[in-house]
């Protein structure tokens, strides 16, 4: 069985007057390459981190982040 | 390219040049004998390592006192020790075989026990930016 964490970084940057990825690294304490490995699957952030982003984009933890099971 | 990235790529070219630069002043100014003879020589050559040591430190130290280092990077940089570790592993397998090899008969000189030091911290500096940026070839493959 196959766990994996989804995210919606890339949509909610659009829906907020598209905030660009140096932005969002500013207000949540990481680099642009960290952002950009997130929107494109390739990293999978700490709690903090999560809680860090979502806070940036004024959301809850599970508005940006999804964990899907895959069979 | 992330901060750290891009100090790990300076890094391995800065080792690659340092390393050839040792290894050709070793050959040229005579090798194993004139290391073991002429105090001159060891100095010099001592020079360029722990010179090469001490910028390696500054390359690193410098980076983690800015904040471009995060969770990310972090994370990376603590599995580089991985990937020194077996270098060093696999460099003292080669230097005790074929120096056990070659001097079998007459016992190993002495002097070896300093190159073999010498060559571990080489190894170790190179081998941490080869490490980093494995880890970020790899998260940048299956995460």
């Amino acid at each position: 069985m196959m766990a994996k964490v989804k995210n919606r970084i890339r949509r909610l940057r659009f829906d907020n007057d598209e905030m660009t990825q140096e932005e969002l690294a500013n207000h949540a304490g990481c680099t642009r390459q960290t952002i950009i490995a997130l929107e494109q699957g390739k990293y999978v952030p700490s709690i903090e981190l999560a809680f860090k982003i979502a806070r940036a984009f004024g959301v809850s933890l599970e508005e940006v982040f999804q964990y899907e099971e895959a069979r | 390219m992330a901060p750290l990235q891009k100090r790990a790529l300076y890094g391995l070219v800065f080792g690659v040049v340092w390393t050839v630069a040792i290894i050709v002043v070793f050959i040229t100014k005579g090798g194993v004998n004139t290391f073991s003879e002429d105090q001159g020589f060891r100095l010099i050559i001592d020079g360029l390592w722990i010179g090469g040591l001490i910028f390696y430190a500054i390359l690193m130290l410098t980076l983690r006192k800015q904040t471009q280092v995060d969770e990310r990077d972090r994370l990376i940089l603590g599995r580089a020790p991985v990937v020194q570790l077996w270098a060093v592993i696999i460099s003292l397998v080669v230097w005790t075989l074929v120096l056990t090899e070659i001097y079998w008969e007459q016992g190993i000189p002495p002097i070896f026990m300093y190159i073999i030091l010498m060559f571990t911290f080489i190894v170790s500096a190179v081998t941490q930016s080869i490490g980093i940026l494995i880890g970020y070839w790899r998260m940048g493959h299956d995460g």
